[in-house]
């Protein structure tokens, strides 16, 4: 086994510029190991592509430097050809050469299989991807998801030292994608394949990767495991763009103890941890999620229901302070009753949050 | 991406090879005018503008009617041998107008084929005097109107065929009758089809020689070739070109404009195929007679003519040496649509790969040689060949280049070239632009250079495609005269000269036998490439 003493992928200030809109600027990004997996997640239109597409070569870069394996491949000087990077890019829209059969295009990937070995074999990830029933057809014969499943076995076909997805699931269905994506993840980790995931889907992103990078108004905003970017986002910004709850208006109370408080004029005391230093007194913005604040219908606390939806395993209740802040709460689907429009809804005090995500 | 590399440079040369007789012929309008000039100017060159102009203007009234109505018969309904007709409309085009004019004068005339019939089935009388004459002005827009509605009828089908079942069902909800959903809501969405066809036919009707000449009309094109052969002056001939070409101008812009349009006209999504309606009764025979009328005087008319004289007069076939005209024409016919098609297809790549603006213009502008008339493009051929002729032998040991280009096999081929070229292009191009970016991209990442993408991908997913625009090409070089017959080889004949040659020494029984090859040659083609000329997609 080679252990690699160097990073093994490297973007080092880079700005990946396909347009005036369509940019990333600054960008600085390290794969330490051979095998990991990292998604990029960002709304559509933001660069991700173009990352993607400089990565592989089909793009040059002005500013900055790109390396595998210790090579440089691109820098404002220098430029090695797609052809030549043994770098594989599985685009969204499959471009399967549209004259050659499914089971021709999968061995068009074969040509330059020089790269890695894999303990898999051609017809393993054949059947892995589920495509053994599609091989004599063209690819107009075959449905959109059958088609990003043959433009991933084409590109894994070629053995590649980094792989590069963009949306590789986004046309497959819903029944197959939880399924496929574990399978590709299986694999990838199996044959130890590097691999960039580009994708706007939090969930897909957060499930996938070893590492998450988030890229926000032109730049990679916050780069870390998913588990801290979904509980420690680094800015307002990313705490908004996943959308996964709302900011208050709080005052720093207490923060020099191991537990932290907080004071909101309607919830109270709000006690956990401070991601980042704030001095007593200090008014911040607290960023509430769906599952920070817990349903009680013998509390004291009791906020307006304004809106109800279901989600199947649970309720997401939005309440309405006086003040006029919307603040939404799951319940579980199973609990024992159910609360209507207008009507009020209890919530536990003192209010408990590990992560205290306040800017 | 290198944007000057290999292909660039050969897609540059090529281009360019292309525009120079082209811009020689623009040059040559800022030259001085020559006395014959004047004369001409004080005399007939009035009488040509009005002779084409009338020509035009009865073509295009002509063909509107014939291309628009058996569009729109064979697209919206049912009715006897409605599939066939929908097809075999467009054999017309294996007759070009010039042999159209010969089946006419040959019918028509004294003691003609109509004569002979009449004879036969009521005996002896002098029906001469009883038998029209469609001589001059007539005859030309007869024949010329016959052989060029087939552009008019496919574009016109063509989008009918696009146009949604939805359209008219909501034509009808709104109380629209048959007769008011074809005037509001089929014809104003057919449009720009129509007005494209009608563009078409009238660069070829204003740039139309053959017939013209048969008919003793001058027109433009006739004053061009009698300025150059007769008064063996290359300036008038040039200035008279002017005049045509701006004609020929207006009508290019609105045949590309009106394409333009015609992007607007692509069926979306819901789209609803036409459901033909089912005649019957006197309807269904009116149409059935209408189509079966236009079969026939456009198409097995002039062919049975030719037939009837080739074997009344079964001599000629000693006499003409019709295997040196086929192996003459297959020659200059193979070689010449290869070379188009080859070089077209690298020229696309080039385009495709550099993205460079300078070869995208020259490339535009090269491609309109097709709306330059054959007799101007020859004309500018010579003028630019002898003067580089006179240039080198000037300024080097050579001497005159004048025979490698001019009465050269060589140099048909090379007229071939830049005369169909945007042809050729087009073609290729159409098919080319279907293959997304990515396609190269992903080639590129699986390892293959620009070269191997270029042979292992797109030349095998571009294979019907080139193998159509060869037989188009074909097509259009073996119906063309007016370049052949100034730029052919002495003695050398193909079956378009050489029955012109024969009909316009008054011979037309011997014009028949390779007027008859020709449209036998064309038919093939045609039924070849009919399914691709008649898809939606074309």
């Amino acid at each position: 086994m080679i252990i690699w003493l160097i990073t093994f992928f490297e973007v080092k200030d880079a700005d990946f510029i396909a347009s005036d809109k369509n940019k990333v600027k600054n960008v600085n990004l390290k794969i330490e190991k051979q095998g990991e997996i990292i998604t990029l997640l960002g709304p559509s239109g933001v660069g991700k592509t173009t990352v993607l597409r400089t990565i592989a070569g089909l793009q040059k870069i002005n500013k900055g430097e790109i390396y595998l394996k210790g090579n440089l491949l691109s820098s404002d000087s220098h430029h090695l050809e797609p052809e030549k990077r043994n770098i594989a890019l599985s685009f969204q829209d499959n471009s399967l050469f549209p004259n050659y059969r499914v089971i021709e295009n999968i061995n068009f990937g074969k040509k330059r299989s020089n790269g890695n070995k894999y303990v898999y074999e051609d017809k393993d990830i054949i059947k892995l991807l589920h495509i053994e029933p599609i091989l004599e057809k063209f690819p107009h014969q075959i449905s959109a998801g059958e088609a990003q499943r043959v433009s991933l076995a084409r590109s894994l076909m070629s053995k590649p030292d980094l792989l590069l997805l963009d949306e590789p699931f986004s046309n497959i269905d819903q029944n197959l994608k939880d399924e496929l994506q574990n399978s590709v993840k299986n694999l990838l980790k199996k044959i130890n394949l590097t691999t960039i995931i580009v994708t706007h889907d939090s969930y897909e992103a957060f499930s996938l990767a070893d590492k998450c990078g988030i890229i926000l108004n032109q730049q990679l905003k916050q780069f870390d495991i998913p588990y801290n970017v979904h509980h420690e986002p680094n800015s307002i910004e990313v705490a908004k763009f996943l959308n996964k709850g709302v900011f208050v208006d709080v005052k720093v109370v207490s923060s020099d103890c191991a537990v932290h408080s907080l004071k909101h004029k309607e919830l109270g005391e709000i006690r956990g941890k401070l991601l980042n230093n704030f001095s007593e007194g200090s008014k911040v913005k607290l960023l509430l999620q769906p599952e920070d604040l817990i349903h009680d219908d013998q509390s004291s606390l009791k906020l307006e229901v304004v809106d109800r939806k279901f989600r199947g395993t649970n309720f997401i209740y939005t309440l309405k302070t006086k003040s006029g802040e919307h603040l939404p709460v799951f319940v579980h689907s199973h609990h024992i009753h159910q609360h209507e429009k207008a009507e009020k809804f209890g919530i536990k005090t003192p209010i408990y949050i590990d992560h205290l995500v306040c800017f | 991406m290198t944007k000057y590399n290999f292909w660039f440079f050969s897609s540059f040369i090529v281009a360019a090879i292309v525009a120079l007789p082209i811009l020689t012929v623009f040059s040559s309008f800022f030259l001085e005018t020559s006395f014959y000039f004047d004369l001409l100017k004080k005399t007939f060159l009035y009488d040509y503008i009005f002779n084409s102009l009338t020509l035009l203007i009865f073509v295009l009234i002509f063909t509107f009617i014939i291309g628009v109505a058996s569009a729109y018969f064979v697209s919206f309904y049912k009715f006897p041998l409605s599939n066939f007709f929908s097809w075999a409309l467009i054999l017309a085009f294996a007759v070009p107008a010039y042999i159209y004019g010969f089946s006419i004068i040959a019918f028509f005339e004294n003691y003609g084929t109509a004569f002979t019939i009449l004879t036969n089935l009521f005996g002896d009388f002098n029906y001469n005097i009883y038998i029209p004459k469609p001589d001059g002005l007539i005859g030309s827009v007869i024949s010329i109107s016959l052989s060029l509605f087939p552009y008019v009828y496919i574009l016109t089908r063509s989008s009918f065929l696009y146009q949604s079942n939805n359209y008219i069902e909501v034509g009808h909800n709104l109380g629209l009758s048959e007769k008011e959903t074809l005037l509001k809501i089929i014809l104003p969405s057919a449009r720009p089809a129509i007005i494209a066809g009608l563009a078409l036919v009238s660069m070829e009707c204003l740039s139309d020689f053959g017939t013209v000449s048969f008919f003793g009309v001058n027109t433009l094109t006739t004053g061009i070739y009698n300025s150059w052969l007769a008064y063996d002056d290359l300036n008038t001939a040039n200035q008279i070109s002017f005049v045509l070409l701006l004609f020929i101008l207006v009508m290019f812009s609105l045949e590309i404009y009106s394409r333009k349009e015609a992007r607007y006209h692509q069926p979306g999504r819901g789209f609803k195929p036409i459901q033909k309606i089912k005649l019957s009764g006197k309807k269904s025979l009116f149409v059935f007679l209408f189509c079966f009328t236009v079969l026939f005087v456009s198409f097995i008319f002039p062919v049975s003519q030719m037939i009837y004289w080739t074997l009344k007069y079964p001599k000629y076939f000693s006499d003409i040496n019709i295997l040196t005209i086929n192996l003459n024409t297959i020659i200059v016919v193979g070689i010449s649509s290869l070379i188009l098609v080859s070089i077209s297809l690298i020229i696309n790549y080039g385009n495709r790969l550099s993205k460079n603006k300078i070869l995208n213009y020259l490339t535009n502008f090269s491609i309109s040689g097709y709306a330059i008339p054959g007799v101007i493009l020859a004309v500018a051929f010579i003028t630019f060949f002898s003067n580089l002729s006179d240039l080198v032998s000037e300024n080097t040991n050579f001497g005159s280049t004048k025979k490698i280009f001019i009465g050269s096999i060589f140099g048909l081929i090379l007229a071939y070239f830049i005369r169909f070229f945007s042809l050729s292009f087009n073609g290729i191009k159409s098919s080319y632009e279907k293959i997304n970016n990515s396609i190269d991209e992903s080639a590129y990442l699986l390892g293959y250079s620009k070269a191997k993408t270029f042979s292992k991908i797109h030349v095998p997913y571009l294979k019907n495609n080139l193998i159509l625009v060869v037989v188009l090409i074909s097509l259009e070089i073996i119906k063309e005269l007016p370049m052949t017959m100034i730029l052919r080889p002495f003695n050398f004949e193909t079956f378009a000269t050489q029955a012109y040659i024969y009909a316009s020494q008054d011979l037309l029984e011997a014009a028949a036998l390779p007027s008859l090859f020709l449209i036998g040659w064309a038919s093939i083609l045609l039924l070849f490439a009919s399914g691709y000329i008649l898809s939606k997609k074309n």
